[in-house]
Parts: C-alpha cells; structure tokens; sequence
C-alpha cells in the first residue's frame, strides 16, 4: 500500500508543475504591453518600469518562469492592484463561501444522484428507470445557471418561500445561512446529480450480475437485502471516483452560481479581477483551484486503497 | 474480405438509433435557424425600441420584448449564430489537436511522458476557469472564445485519441507494417486514424454541447462575446435585471440552450451506443 | 352613576391617553444601538474626500470626516468645524476661528496647524479647491484657534466652498495631510466625524463604527450641517452591484437601506408593507463629458453635430422605466431646486433633434467615421441605458460609436487620462454655486478649456453682487451650448428604499446621511 501511495504522491509533482507554468503564461498571452494594462492609466512611465523590473518581466522567459516557481512555493502570489492587498489574503477572505457551496452542492447531487441510480438500477426497465434517467438527461442539458434563475423566478420572487440572493456564514447565522444556501446549492447540484445518478446505475447494475450477488441471492437472500448490501458497497468505488470529477466541476459551476446569487466567494473574486484585468488574482484563483482539484483527487485515489481490498496488493 | 459491408452495417446501425435520430433532428432545426436568420427574424435584433420596452409576447413581438425594446425572437434566432459557430470551430479544433498529440503521445513513448503531464496539468484547472482567465488575457470577442474553449477542451479529445492508439498500435495488422518497414505516417492515417473516427464522433458531439455551453456562461458572466454581438449568454444576462417584469427575456435563450444541449447530449449517446460499445453505459 | 365610578372612569382614561402619549413619544424617541446596513452599488474609488468628486466617495467620507463648514436646509453655509469667522472691511482677509476640544479618531486634539495643512492639501487636488485657491494668497495659521486666509482679490467663493459636501474640504490630521501628496490618494483614515472606519474589505463591507468622543454642536439638525448624533453602533456599506438584488435584499430586510435603484422598482416597493420608497429630487441631470484635450472629441463641430442630433425625451423615459414622473426635461443648468441659479432661457440649441444639422455638421467637421470610444458603466443602469439608446441615436445621423463597458471605480479612474477615451457618461449632481460646476473647469475629467467659459468662471468667483452674479450664469449658460463641452440630457429623480424600522432619515437631504438616524427594535 505504501509504495502504491507514495507513487501516486510523487506523480503529483510534474501535475503541479504544468499547472504552475500554465498560470505563469498567461501573463504573457496578454495582447500588448501588460504591466501597463495591469497598473491602468495613471501610472506613470516611471512606475511602469519599476513594476516591469519588480516583476522581473524584463528578465528572458525562463528566468521569469524559475522565479515564479519560487515564489510560488514560499507562498507568495503576488500583489492584488486593485484590493491593495496580497493574492493570499484575498483568495483567503473569500475561500469560505466558495467551500460552503461547493460542499453543499455535493451533498446535493449525491443525495439526488445516488439513490436515483440505485434505484433506476434495481428497477431496470420500467417506466422509473425510464423517468429517472430522463430526469438525468435533462440535468445534463439544462444550464445550471439558467436553472437558478428560474429558481430564484418561482421560490423567491413569485413564492417568497427563500431569499433572491445573499450569503451568511454558517459561523454567523446558521439557519439564516441554510435558507440562503438553499437555492443555490440545489440548483448547482441538480446539474451534477445527473452524471452521479448514470454512473450509480450503470455499476449498480454491473454489480447485481456479480456471482457473488446471485450467489447471496441462491442462499435465500431476499431481493432488497442484496440490493442494498453488497451490491451498494461494491459500486461504491467508481462512484467515489465520479464525486473526484464532479468536485472538479462543481468548484467551476460555483463561480456562475456565485454571480447570480450574490455570494461573495472566488467566483465574484475571479470575475471583478477579470474586468478590473487585476491579473494576479485571476492567476492566484486558477492556481488554487486547479491545486485543489489535484488534491482532491489524490484523497480520492487514498480513499480507493480503504475501499477496495483488491487495490492493497498492486 | 472487403471493407464496404462491415461500414454499411456501421452507418444503418448508426441511423436506425433512436437518439442520433431525435438528436439530429432537433440539432437540424436549429442550424436551419442559424442559416436563415435573416429571413426569419421579424425585427433588427440591435434595434433598441425605448417605447416598446418590457412587452410580453405578442403577435408583434413573438417572444416579447427586453428593457431596451430588442425583439426577444430575433435575439435568440441570432445567437445561434455565435453558438453554433463556437460550438462547431472548437469542436473542429479540438479534434484536431486531440489528434496529433493524441498520436503523437500513443505513438512515441518519449513524447507521451511529457504530453501526458501537460495534458493531465491542463485538465486540473476548472473547465470554466481556465476559460475565464484565457478571456481576461487575450480579452472579449467570438475568436478569442473560440481561442479558449479550444485549449480547455483539448486534452479530452486527446486522452481519449491516445488510449484508442495505444490499443490499436498492439494489434497484428499494427505490428505487421511495422515489421515490413511502413512508415509511422503511412501507419497513422492507414489503420489508426480510421479507428479514432467513431471515438472522435462521439466525443465531438459532446465537446460541442459544451462549447456551446461554455459560451454561453461566458456571455452571463460578461466576459465572452460582446454585449453587443447577440449571444444567448448575453440576453440571459440582460434578462436577470428585469426578471420580475419580464421574465421571458432570460427564459426563451434558456430553451433554446437547452434544446441545443439536448440534441448533441442525444447525439452523442446514440452514437456512443452504436459506434463504440466498449464506452457503452447499460 | 356615582361620582365614584365617574372619577374612576375618568382616572382611567386619562391612564389610557397617558400610555398612549408615551407610547407615541416613545416610538420617536431615538434608541442607541444596532447595525445599519446600507446597500452600495459598488467600490469607492476612494475614501480620501479631496481626491474625487464621486458620489460614492462623498456619502462614505461625509460620515468619518468634517469640514470647517457645511449646508444648512437651505443650502447655505453654517459653522460645522469652524465657531465663526470675520471678514476684513476690504474683504481680502477671511480670519477663521476654530471650535475647541474637537478630537480626531485617534485621541489628538483638532488644530489649526490641522486645518492648515488639510486645505492645503485640498486647494491642490479638488476641483472646488482649486477653484478657491486661485484666488488665496496666503492661508496660514495665526495661534492654536485661528487661521488666515489672505486673497488676491474679493471672493463670493469662499464659504460656501469650504461647505460643499462633494470633493470636500475634509480636516484630516496635519501628519497624514502631508505624508499623502494630494495626487496620491491617503490610505489612513482619521477624521472628527460621528463615525469612524473600523474596517475596509473591498467587494465585502467597508464597516463604520460610532466614535464615542465626539462632541455634537448644541443647534439642532439642520440640512447636512448642526449636531450630529451616532445613535447607530455600526454602519455596514455592502456593495451589491446587481440592482434588482439590491432592491430585492431591501425588500427581504437583509438591508435596511439601498440606493440608486431601478425605477421600474417603484410600484412593486410601494405595496411591500415594510418598505417605503423615496424619491429624490434632484438627482443627477445626466450627461455625456467629452475628452477636450486630445482626439476626436476636440472638434468642437462634433461636439455639436452630437448635441443637435439627440432626441432627448424618448432616452430619459427609457431611462426613468417609462414612467414620466421621474424625469424632467429642462435646460437650465442648476435644477429648479437650487432656485436661485434655476434659469429659463429661450432660443438654447438643447434637445432640437435636428439630423439635417447634425449632418451637416458632421461633414463640416470633416469626420470620416473614425470611432468614437464612449465609457460607461452598468453599475449605475441609467448610464448604461442612456448610452445605449445615444449610440442608436448617432449612429442612425452617422457617427460610428465605440460602446466600452467598465466598472465605476475603473470608469473614474480612467476619466483622468485623456489616451483613455473621447467620451464619458456620468451624472451631475446639484451644485450650490455656479463656481461650482465642475464640468466648466479645466482642472475636472474633459477638461474644458475654451477661453470664454474660463473667464466667465473666474468673473463669478470674484463678483459679489447677487444680481450681477446671474447676469453672468446666464452668459455663461448660453456659452455653455454654444461650445458645448459636455451634452446636457434630461434631469432624472432617483429611487432609494427605506425600511420602515430606520426612523430619523432626513430625506429632504440631496445625498445620504446616517447620524441623528436610529433604528427600531
């Protein structure tokens, strides 16, 4: 198991690599002069070359790449133009709201996605399997964020049942901060349920087939009991691989979600940044992100060894 | 043995499914919207109409009106236009850059290590993300969407034409005209590319519901296609202002994506199902 | 009945009409204590008052800092920091005396080495500074209390610059009024006001709290100015952009307070019980500043092709959410509010919606399409509509127009270099002297430099007779649509929305303030 472990660790090092220079070239995929873009047009030509050298932009490209790495590493992502604050702060001041949705938005689609498949998958054929897995197509195909328009349209406007938009810390308020969780969440998660919920059927139905299962079944086992004990747990594995991905996504669907509820989390981070061209924490929001997303996987890949036995002996 | 009857059964397989048909359809209905898109808009979809604003479907105004007076009808007939052209350019793009490194990491061992980290370090990023911070870089417009969409969704396409080398480059006919001296080009386009086809369809269907996805969020968040160039994106945008008096404006762009989405996602798992059974979901 | 009962009964109604009253008094009198939120539509471009006129800016530092004077209900200049002042028999020397025991936010004790520096600082970098400043000699400090101000020649300027509240003549701490150069904006916040700023998370809050030794003057509240009482703990300035959210949030009581929203929100406001709409007049008349000092927009034929092209009424409807009480078509530069420089002249080439002219000048300019960069913000809707509907409008005559969208903060900061664009929307706001018009200096954004305009400008600084004084506003005023450095639209009323548990608003106010403001359980 160790050796399984600490190879999955080190194949990380050469991922992290590329993400970093791919956020080190982005500067440079800019049109035009981009210290000048990035400090605007009240900087003086002085200030501009000061920055230039600060930055090191005037230096050959692989020596700017080499000390961007080795910035990157002591932690440092830089100097926000426009918060007047470092990258770090920023990224820190806004991390929770983002964490909060993307984790609520899982609980969602897993609690829609898996009991969908599983019960689509013991059900094959019938008009539920049919209905459910409609109801994943069309999860599929609807825009998540057109969905939580539509949301906000018929629960808060019309209805008056949740809040438009807005956000509070579970920290500050938490029954204020469930009903402004509500909307968003279920409308980011119903999106994701739809792949969790196909992936569940299909290995469900996988498992069912397993000699092991119609053995069970042969031993007198009744119907519900096999189906919900050994088959479930069998499935667990690929499923647990899907939630990898769909955290991927999601942490990508939050961004939109935040725009149209107003959630001060990294998506309104990454999108002012974008249109105040404050790069930097464009850069310091898709370095994090992309980070995380790694890390998540290798937790996934970790939790694969605790679920199936048959990974311990490679 | 010839090779004209196994293709024959391929495509009448591929006709008789259900979800191709009904995919098909559906998608051809909409690039007949696109193509015509002049002929069948009843206003300039530009044209702000101050007096006119807010109106709800009428006779006049098909699919009522926004809050500058722009016809909702013609806005969404025109944004297909952007759609399926980003759509359809990145679909293109991505195949083909899917293709050659694809080949090139199947093929070549050396090349694969290194390939394979950049690829597998360019899909860590978020997809939308990725495409986000590319249009605050190079900034607005349809090709730099297109520019965007394309090197996110590349390593898909990819992994995928990779795996399907790495399988084909073990087999006999492989290992024969390697033996006999055929050149690696002359081995691609013969007996590996032919074979990447069905994956690349399949693939490609859902690379352009995508796309076509991606643009649109792009548009909402006001960092894709101009708010001037007509994009569903946009006018859902627009529509989220004026919401509570007028919720048509940010619904019918929605349905629209939706149908669009609809058709290729139908597409796609109808050719998946016929073309490449080892991908098959039961 | 016996007299017994009758006096009992009579005891009790009278205990009745006694809780009663005491109810009532009680629901008006002020409660200490609880939290403001205020619902921003965005990020201040600063929160150092003699930096920008931004509307923001002025609502924000208003609260934290002071001036030697402010506007009483009337509009006219009332002691705020100073406790009087005399006047030379010439007129030349203006002698301040300062109130005593004012203390800053961090324990000093107010100065006038304090205000020395602090207007100093102000006469290099506000426009209304500047204004002032070429006319003074000398400004210099006499002992602790007093202050000197000798001038170059008679000023009708003078007080009711140090009152405006836009750009202020803010008193900051001597030591930051001179580590700040006035082109820099200050990143430390000391002022004497009622509130003091506790935190400034940009995007999430700038959070105000009560400064618990502050000294109210003993008048009662008058216009901006008079005492002033924390009653709040805290003021929280939430920045939410979206303005259907804004009013959304004030309607669900996740603000008490929101600002510059969408008139199309008025009659929906009106039915929700809790919430009360306010109409402001004025508001901003709203205008379109061209770059006069490089590019296209220097033709002054241009300028004028643009101004004779517009249909005017149709925009500001649009604008207003089709509703025609909250818009006025006028012409006159100072909105019927300020009644004294309120003109009505005829004959002015305002709103002619005439496109034979309006081509005509075009080729007389020798234009050839070339694009035009007009900047504008969706922050504020109305500048985004009415440049959007102007852009039809010139473009349908044959201007080629070059829409580019950017946030507020950016919008100003930009405004400031003329590489950056030919033209800008913004709005202007009431002005209490004609010296104050902003746009007919060359120091503001556009920059208006044209000779007979800056001479006017500098007569009716000096002129003292009221009478004479308008005479020249309105030269000033024809000259104004002869040259035409800005394009004056229509007038517009803004919508704010107030929670009926915040009492005390003063809601004849142009702009808003939150001290003498409490809120109720």
């Amino acid at each position: 198991m160790t050796p399984y472990l600490l190879r999955r660790v080190l194949a990380l090092v050469p991922v992290l690599a590329v993400v970093v220079t791919v956020v080190f070239l982005l500067i440079h995929l800019i049109p035009g002069d981009p210290v000048g873009v990035m400090l605007g047009p009240d900087a003086t030509p002085a200030q501009v070359q000061a920055t230039r050298q600060a930055l090191g932009l005037d230096r050959p490209l692989h020596e700017q790449l080499l000390k961007f790495y080795s910035r990157v590493l002591r932690g440092d992502l830089g100097q926000s133009y426009f918060l007047d604050r470092p990258v770090t702060t920023a990224l820190l001041e806004r991390a929770e709201p983002t964490l909060v949705l993307t984790l609520a938005s899982l609980l969602v689609a897993i609690a829609i996605g898996v009991p969908s498949g599983i019960v689509a998958a013991a059900h094959r054929g019938s008009a539920w399997d049919r209905l459910l897995m409609l109801g994943a197509l069309l999860g599929v195909c609807v825009p998540g964020f057109w969905l939580s328009l539509n949301f906000i349209y018929l629960f808060a406007v019309r209805l008056g049942w949740l809040p438009a938009a807005g956000y509070t810390s579970i920290f500050a308020d938490p029954v204020a901060a469930l009903r402004y969780m509500v909307l968003p969440a279920v409308s980011l998660g119903f999106s994701q349920s739809a792949l969790i919920a196909r992936i569940s059927r299909s290995c469900m139905l996988e498992a069912l087939q397993q000699d092991y299962v119609r053995t069970a079944r042969a031993k007198g086992l009744s119907q519900g009991a096999v189906t919900w004990i050994h088959a479930f747990r069998n499935a667990l594995v690929p499923v647990v691989t899907v939630i990898g991905i769909t955290t991927a996504i999601l942490i990508g669907g939050a961004v939109v979600t935040e725009i149209v509820f107003n959630i001060p989390g990294l998506g309104r981070l990454i999108i002012s940044a974008v249109l105040r061209r404050d790069y930097p924490v464009v850069q310091g929001v898709i370095l994090v992100t992309a980070t995380a997303y790694v890390l998540i996987n290798l937790a996934v890949d970790i939790l694969y060894v605790f679920i199936d036995p048959r990974i311990r002996y490679e | 043995m010839s090779e004209a009857a196994p293709r024959h059964a391929w495509l009448r397989r591929v006709a008789a499914n259900r979800s191709v048909v009904v995919g098909l359809g559906i998608l051809a209905v909409v690039v007949c919207a696109a193509l015509v898109a002049e002929r069948i808009s009843t206003h300039n979809p530009r044209r702000l109409d101050p007096p006119n604003r807010l109106q709800s479907p009428s006779a006049e105004h098909y699919l009522g009106t926004d809050e500058f007076g722009r016809d909702v009808w013609s806005l969404v007939v025109h944004g297909s236009r952007v759609s399926l052209l980003v759509g359809l350019t990145t679909m293109l793009l991505t195949s083909l850059g899917g293709v050659v490194i694809g080949l090139g990491a199947g093929y070549y061992r050396r090349l694969d290590l290194l390939l394979m980290r950049v690829m597998d370090g360019l899909m860590a990023f978020p997809a939308i993300l990725l495409a986000i911070a590319l249009m605050a870089a190079r900034g607005p417009g349809v090709w730099n969407v297109i520019f965007a969409l394309s090197v996110v969704y590349t390593p898909r396409t990819a992994m995928l034409i990779r795996s399907t080398v790495l399988v084909i480059r073990e087999t006999d006919y492989v290992q024969a005209a390697r033996a006999l001296g055929r050149r690696d080009l002359g081995i691609a386009f013969r007996h590996i590319l032919p074979n990447c086809v069905g994956p690349l369809l399949v693939q490609g269907s859902f690379i352009f519901a995508y796309a076509i996805l991606a643009e649109a969020i792009l548009g909402f968040l006001g960092v894709g296609v101009p708010p001037s160039v007509p994009s569903w994106g946009n006018v859902i945008a627009s529509g989220k202002n004026v919401i509570r008096e007028a919720f048509w404006v940010s619904l019918f762009p929605g349905v629209a994506l939706t149908l669009s989405g609809l058709s290729l996602n139908l597409l796609g798992d109808g050719l998946r199902d016929t073309l490449d059974p080892r991908l098959r979901v039961p | 009945m016996t007299a017994g009962r009758f006096v009992s009964r009579g005891v009790l109604a009278l205990v009745a009409l006694v809780l009663l009253g005491a109810g009532a008094l009680a629901a008006d009198t002020p409660r200490r204590g609880g939290v403001l939120r205020v619902g921003n539509l965005g990020e201040p471009p600063a929160l150092d008052a003699h930096w920008t006129t931004a509307s923001i800016t002025e609502t924000l530092t208003n609260h934290i800092y002071e001036g030697l004077y402010s506007l009483d209900a009337g509009n006219r200049p009332i002691p705020m920091l100073a406790e009087s002042h005399t006047v030379s028999r010439d007129g030349l020397t203006y002698t301040f005396k300062l109130r005593q025991g004012v203390k800053f936010h961090n324990g000093k004790e107010m100065t006038s080495d304090d205000v020395v520096a602090s207007l100093t600082r102000w006469g290099k970098q506000s426009i209304y500074g500047k204004a002032l400043f070429a006319q003074v000699a000398e400004w210099k400090v006499v002992d602790k209390h007093t202050a000197e101000m000798k001038l170059k020649e008679k000023s009708a300027i003078v007080l009711i610059s140090l009152a405006v509240p836009n750009n202020f003549a803010a008193i900051y701490p001597r030591e930051i009024a001179e580590k700040f150069p006035p082109e820099i904006k200050v990143t430390e916040y000391v002022g004497t006001g009622p509130f003091k700023l506790a935190e400034w998370k940009p995007d999430q809050h700038i959070r105000m709290i009560r400064f618990d030794e502050y000294k109210p003057r003993g008048e009662k509240p008058n216009g901006y100015g008079g005492g002033k009482t924390a009653y709040l703990d805290e003021i929280l300035w939430i920045p939410v952009p979206e303005v259907a959210t804004r009013v959304a949030q004030v309607e669900t009581g996740e603000l008490e307070f929101a600002d510059d929203l969408n008139l199309d929100a008025y009659d929906r406001l009106r039915k929700n019980p809790n919430v009360r709409p306010l109409v402001s007049k004025p508001y901003y008349w709203l205008v379109a500043v061209f770059n006069k000092k490089e590019g296209l927009m220097t033709n002054q034929k241009l300028r004028q092709a643009w101004q004779a092209a517009l249909d005017i009424e149709p925009i500001m409807k649009n604008v207003a959410g089709g509703k025609s009480e909250f818009y006025r078509m006028d012409s006159s530069l100072a909105p019927v509010e300020i009644t004294a420089w309120h003109t009505k002249l005829a004959g002015l080439p305002w709103n002619e919606r005439n496109k034979e002219k309006a081509q005509k000048l075009l080729q007389d300019a020798g234009y050839k399409k070339e694009p035009i960069r007009f900047m504008t913000t969706q922050e504020y809707k109305w500048m985004y509509d009415f440049a959007l509907l102007t852009k039809q409008q010139l473009e349908d005559v044959g201007f080629n127009i070059d829409l580019q969208v950017v946030d507020w903060a950016t919008l100003v900061k930009r405004r400031n270099n003329a590489k950056e664009y030919d033209v800008f929307t913004t709005g202007i706001g009431a002005f209490y002297d004609p010296t104050h018009h902003i746009y007919l200096t060359s120091s503001w954004p556009g920059w208006t430099t044209d000779e007979d305009i800056l001479r006017l400008q500098a007569e009716l600084a000096r002129e003292t007779d009221p009478k004479k004084r308008l005479a020249l506003w309105e030269q000033q005023t024809r000259q104004f649509y002869e040259k035409v450095p800005v394009i004056r639209y229509g007038d517009l009323f803004g919508l704010r929305a107030i929670r009926n548990t915040v009492k005390g608003f003063n809601e004849k106010t142009e702009r808003i303030r939150f001290y003498n403001v409490w809120l109720e359980k």
